[in-house]
């Protein structure tokens, strides 16, 4: 372990069990799936490395408004001198934040009360059942306007929000997978030999169950920067945090932005870039679901 | 499952409906503090000044100084004779201020859902038809990437290209205003008006009946009654709509009803692409003035409309499927 070269790490990858994984990983997706994890990997970098690949304050003006595209400006300004190239990798960085936030909370209570009511069955069980059908007519988009509305939108809240209305997805999968499970003979027979249950919970349930979990979670993140996308664009957003969403709340603002050149710029590229991700991300997470098990996902969202 | 039964099924929608009541009943009591405080303007939000007045009628409307359970009581009995509260925006009574928008939101509704129902069966069928082709291959691949693009960013691109650049398509509204259009013009009209948010919320959803209408139809296909349909002669379009159709019929329902919410918070966001006058454009304008009464009224109505929907669908579901009379099918 103590020489380890550092100058060729991806020569070290190949060889290493990790790298063989990956690429096969890699192989196993289809063209949708690829083009999906490379816009994603791409939107990663661009959220993580932003104060790097900006030259302008994205919250300041810096420049006249409304700019062409071009020169300083590479993808012009706002209505107030902003820079939108800033603004846009700033912004990168709202949504990628608003999807892992909201896919950790709900995948992992989801996870839990998943597991909980596939492993105790029983009143657990439908009791969590009902409320997962309750959930799931619940129109999602007006009830996190009139949370949002009446607790403030700050973005912890409206990953909060989030969460609370996408966990049903990841426990109904759980739950079903966890009572499949439970009858499996080695579970039975860890059960005969009093294995404890959170033992085998931890040791037998949850590697299986955390494939399914990781493909829900990518799930989740995409509606969730959906959604947060859709409540910026009606002015539900955070309005300290720029997400792309506002960008394109405030050009649609603009009135008759239609008729005037500025869309060209203002509302294409928060547009393009939201675009992007959402589609990258669905391209993914369908391709996901297909390798982890076409059964268990199948026509679940 | 053996509780899937129609009680159950019926009490599990009594259930829903009670919890969306209580939610809306608890909001303003939950809000840290006085609902008043709230309602008089959260910081740098856009105030409406509230009179001595309001504040009365807020205190009586809410009926903060009372028990809670009592407080409950008369909230759901308000509900019952549709006594939403008061807009204070619109000096107006919430119900019929959502009276006049909700047929917007319905046509536009219901019209994206026959319309998505219609693309999707012909191009699911299609595709079935021509499965492994370069024309299924072609078609899947727009399906796909048109049914992951959220409708309201679709709306923005249909409307800057066939409202604003070629001029196609009026640019707002659902009506021409004072052209008092009559009859055949004025139908003309309101279609010509709905017909973008209408084509947006349809192109969105049509790809999730699509994909359920080209899987299931592959596997009709392959039966051995479309075989024998085959030969006895029928045409191509009798097997496709008639034959393999009606098989695909009943998932197709649930995968509707499920849609239901989706479409209706698209619907929400569409309206105000295109300032659609129906509940979304009316939602937007009552956050923007912190109208919590008509807000919390537009939000009964929707989540009761959707529950409405899928209520039908199961009951739909019930009367199309002879299966399920004798045995329940999960």
């Amino acid at each position: 372990m103590g020489q380890v070269d550092l100058s060729t790490p991806l020569k070290g990858l190949d060889k290493g069990k990790a790298g063989e994984k990956l690429i096969k990983f890699w192989q196993e997706l289809t063209a949708f799936g690829k083009v999906g994890l490379v816009i994603l990997l791409f939107m990663i970098i661009l959220a993580v490395g932003a104060p790097y690949f900006t030259w302008l304050p994205h919250d300041t003006s810096s420049g006249p408004p409304l700019v062409p595209p071009g020169g300083e400006h590479l993808m012009g300004t706002d209505e107030l001198g902003v820079d939108l190239w800033s603004q846009i990798s700033f912004g990168a960085r709202v949504s990628l934040l608003v999807g892992l936030g909201t896919a950790l909370l709900a995948g992992l209570g989801g996870g839990i009360l998943g597991i909980w009511g596939g492993y105790k069955g029983g009143l657990a069980e439908r009791i969590l059942m009902r409320v997962i059908d309750i959930m799931i007519v619940m129109p999602d988009l007006p009830v996190m306007v009139i949370l949002a509305a009446f607790f403030g939108s700050s973005l912890t809240n409206i990953i909060m929000v989030l969460a609370l209305f996408s966990w049903s997805h990841p426990a109904r999968i759980v739950r079903s997978q966890v009572m499949a499970l439970k009858e499996q003979g080695y579970v039975q027979m860890a059960k005969s030999y009093g294995a404890g249950d959170f033992y085998i919970i931890f040791r037998h349930l949850l590697p299986e169950l955390i494939p399914i979990l990781a493909v829900s979670m990518v799930r989740l993140s995409g509606m969730a920067i959906v959604t947060e996308a859709g409540l910026s664009f009606l002015g539900l957003g955070d309005p300290t945090s720029r997400s792309w969403g506002l960008i394109i709340n405030h050009a649609l603002n603009f009135s008759g932005i239609y008729f005037t050149p500025f869309w060209k710029w203002w509302l294409l590229y928060p547009w393009l870039f939201l675009t992007l991700l959402i589609t990258g991300l669905a391209l993914f997470g369908r391709d996901l679901e297909r390798i982890a098990d076409p059964r268990i996902l199948k026509g679940r969202y | 499952m053996e509780l899937a039964n129609k009680n159950s099924r019926i009490f599990e929608y009594l259930l829903t409906f009670v919890v969306i009541i209580t939610i809306n009943f608890f909001l303003p009591r939950m809000m840290p503090g006085d609902p008043f405080l709230h309602l008089s303007g959260a910081a740098g939000e856009e105030v409406w000044a509230f009179t001595a007045e309001q504040r009365e009628y807020f205190t009586e409307y809410y009926g903060l100084d009372r028990p809670l359970p009592e407080q409950y009581a008369r909230y759901v009995a308000g509900l019952f004779q549709g006594d939403m509260g008061f807009s204070y925006y619109y000096r107006e009574d919430v119900s019929s201020i959502i009276l006049r928008r909700l047929p917007w939101t319905l046509f536009m509704v219901v019209g994206a859902v026959i319309l998505s129902l219609v693309i999707g069966i012909m191009a699911g069928i299609f595709s079935a038809w021509h499965r492994e082709s370069w024309k299924d291959k072609f078609l899947y691949l727009f399906m796909v990437i048109f049914s992951e693009i959220p409708a309201f960013l679709l709306g923005i691109v249909l409307l800057i290209a066939l409202a604003a650049g070629l001029g196609l398509f009026p640019l707002s509204g659902a009506r021409s205003h004072f052209a008092g259009y009559m009859g055949w013009e004025g139908i003309k009209d309101v279609l010509h008006h709905g017909a973008l948010p209408i084509i947006t919320l349809a192109l969105a959803r049509a790809g999730g009946i699509f994909m359920l209408v080209r899987n299931t139809c592959t596997t009709v296909l392959g039966k051995d009654y479309i075989r024998t349909a085959r030969a006895k002669g029928l045409t191509e379009r009798r097997i496709r709509y008639r034959h393999v159709l009606k098989n695909a019929l009943l998932p197709l329902i649930t995968r509707v009803a499920l849609q239901i919410g989706a479409m209706v918070g698209g619907a929400v966001l569409v309206e105000n692409v295109f300032a659609y006058p129906g509940l979304g454009l009316l939602m937007r304008e009552a956050v923007f003035v912190r109208d919590y009464p008509l807000l919390q009224g537009i939000f009964l109505v929707l989540a009761f409309g959707v529950l409405g929907a899928n209520l039908l669908a199961d009951l739909l579901y019930r009367f199309l499927d002879p299966r399920i009379k004798v045995e329940n099918v999960d």
